[in-house]
């Protein structure tokens, strides 16, 4: 019975979420809507554009702040949604001042809107099924999408605005009727014990979201006005490829190693890019630009929600993690939209455009190495420290003897190990043992030597590995 | 422990003495005086740097000390000469005499480590030392109860994995 209504519950708030984000999509984030209106009041688009980013990024930042429960999630994404929906009306009256209000309110709510279901994924997705949760919900919101915009682009931007406004009421009516549960206790413990060691996993993260997305910011700007006579193909096709990467990423089978794909990613937007160079403008050439651009963001787009979704057992509060993660996308966007709109306004050639572009992608290339081990070894980590903390102590000792070591090991530092195996900060250990910190330190630089690694991640990293292998 | 901690502070108090004298004359006399003492607060930052790290050392040895003598004796191995020092700690981490450091299982298996330790009813034979350089030290360790040895000997296994080579007490029990 309980299964059936967490099933529920899961479904409930995966349609709430797709509804809002297509909301956001097609209107407040960049939409055709959006553009479309702008374009029809003959108002200088960058200035709304901007803000509405600016605010979407200030909801997503700080909505960690006051969002501290499940039912302040719920709450805030009733009363958030409820607000874009009052804000958004007062598109239908051609009133420029009121729609810089409008954009600002809205921008602000959505963002704290789609950062407090992070409590909602947390709490109706089991731990590894949050891959599949992200990408039905951005595959259903960019179906959304394309049918707003179709509408929006070839009948008119009112019908499409009146769309837009249909999914937000429709969110909310879904969102309403979630239920009101109390969260597990099991989850809430463990989230005490590793929020202190989520920072640096996240950070790592952030940076890795904002330099892929610089390049998603620059597409916006450079991209679509120079394709922007293929009006009819533009407003469905654009998410198609998008679309299709996330089907194929969801469906992979686990043993696919995800983070090779992201290599391919790299080459996608590498050649989207010269073929933008090289192709003309005709519909040939943005089937290629698009398809190899859009299908590059689908890939890394899953990779980094899913990371981010799995992050969320990690801290106190999933509203924060998740819009802090959502936050980086949007300020690389930002960061990527403003440097298009320099090289746009200063009347670059497309070529010039591209080389800036391709620098872009290099120094994502030089980074995303090193990122992606990082992030990949601290949440196996992390996942590892859970599971070792739950074996018993003869099962513990069985672990740590299996891996052969330089020298053999102290009982002090055996004690020393087994404290950083289950988890504990160096001042914790060194509580726990009544030694100085400077100490825990010291054993823990010998240890690492004896077992030839140079951090406690490899450390861990290298017992997960012993432990897959058996 | 005392003599390095005050040698780090005058070399702080050195330090900040050369910094104000550089800028001071750079400021009212010539340019010389002032590159003069910059290059002093270069050379006065070093050994502070250098002394602060051996006062970190020596804090770790005195915060895991194993065993505290009043007087010890030092020779260095293939060569006769034998130095006596002042109070000696012995720790996990090395041993401290006077202002002098002996460091051990400081940088894992890649630094100098302690190889072995034997204990009669008057000294303590320690031996040390990398690949480099093998260090040998006796102490007058001053105890009187077999218990106390036998803890030293307990304390020093369970830190630095070394099993005291124990001799001498069983002749003084059975008499």
């Amino acid at each position: 019975m309980s299964k059936i209504k967490t099933l529920n519950a899961e479904r409930l708030s995966l349609i709430g979420f797709s509804l809002l984000f297509a909301y956001v999509l097609s209107f407040q984030f960049e939409g055709q809507v959006l553009y479309s209106l702008l374009e029809l009041s003959k108002t200088d688009s960058d200035s709304y554009i901007l803000l509405a980013i600016i605010a979407h990024f200030a909801g997503l930042f700080t909505s960690g702040i006051f969002i501290k429960s499940e039912t302040s999630a719920k709450r805030m994404m009733l009363g958030g949604m409820g607000l874009c929906l009052i804000a958004t009306v007062s598109f239908y009256f051609p009133l420029p001042t009121l729609w810089l209000i409008a954009l600002l309110i809205s921008g602000y709510f959505s963002g704290a809107a789609v950062a407090a279901w992070g409590y909602f994924l947390r709490a109706y997705t089991a731990k590894n099924e949050r891959i599949k949760t992200c990408a039905d919900a951005l595959i259903y919101s960019n179906l959304l999408m394309i049918a707003v915009n179709v509408l929006a682009m070839n009948r008119s931007p009112l019908i499409g605005l009146s769309l837009s406004l249909l999914c937000l009421l429709l969110g909310m009516i879904f969102i309403g009727l979630l239920p009101q549960e109390q969260e597990l206790k099991e989850q809430k413990s463990l989230s005490k014990k590793a929020s202190a060691s989520i920072k640096k996993p996240l950070f790592l993260l952030c940076l890795f979201v904002f330099i892929i997305t610089i390049n998603s910011g620059l597409m916006y700007q450079v991209f679509n006005p120079a394709f922007a006579h293929l009006t009819g193909l533009v407003s469905w096709y654009w998410a198609v490829p998008y679309i299709i990467a996330l089907v194929i990423m969801r469906n992979l089978p686990r043993k696919v190693k995800r983070s090779g794909i992201l290599y391919i990613g790299m080459a996608m937007i590498m050649g989207a890019f010269i073929s933008f160079m090289l192709l003309g403008r005709d519909t040939a050439d943005y089937l290629i630009v698009d398809t190899l651009m859009l299908g590059a963001c689908g890939i890394f787009d899953l990779f980094w929600w899913s990371i981010l979704g799995e992050m969320l057992d990690y801290g106190e509060n999933p509203a924060r993690t998740f819009g802090i993660g959502l936050s980086a996308n949007v300020f690389g966007v930002l960061c990527g939209g403003v440097m298009g709109m320099a090289v746009t306004s200063i009347g670059l050639p497309g070529a010039e455009v591209a080389v800036i572009a391709l620098a872009v992608v290099c120094v994502t290339l030089v980074m995303l190495p090193p990122l992606n081990r990082q992030l990949v070894l601290l949440l196996k980590n992390h996942a590892y420290l859970e599971t070792y903390d739950t074996m018993s102590r003869s099962e513990q000792t069985n672990i740590v003897r299996q891996i052969k070591t330089l020298d053999p090991l102290t009982t002090r530092e055996q004690e020393v190990l087994h404290e950083i195996l289950s988890g504990k900060s160096n001042r914790e250990i060194a509580e726990t043992l009544f030694i100085s910190e400077n100490t825990v330190k010291t054993h823990a630089r010998n240890i690492y030597s004896k077992y030839d690694v140079a951090s406690r991640s490899e450390l861990i990293s290298n017992l997960l590995k012993n432990q897959t292998a058996e | 422990m005392d003599s390095i901690r005050k040698r780090r502070n005058l070399y702080a108090l050195l330090l900040s003495v050369s910094i104000l004298l550089a800028l001071l004359l750079g400021a009212i006399i010539s340019r010389q005086a002032a590159l003069f003492f910059a290059a002093a607060s270069l050379i006065t930052l070093f050994l502070l740097l250098r002394q602060s790290r051996l006062c970190s050392d020596a804090g770790l040895i005195r915060d895991n000390r194993i065993l505290q003598v009043p007087a010890a004796l030092i020779s260095i191995e293939n060569s006769h000469t034998k130095r006596p020092c002042e109070e000696t700690i012995v720790s996990t981490f090395g041993i401290l005499i006077g202002s002098d450091i002996y460091r051990w299982g400081l940088k894992g298996i890649h630094g100098i480590r302690l190889h072995s330790v034997e204990i009669d009813r008057e000294r303590m034979h320690l031996t040390f030392g990398d690949k480099s350089q093998i260090m040998n030290l006796d102490l007058l360790h001053g105890l009187t109860r077999k218990e106390a040895v036998q803890d030293a000997a307990e304390k020093l296994w369970r830190e630095t994995g070394v099993r005291a080579d124990i001799s001498g007490w069983q002749e003084i029990s059975e008499t």
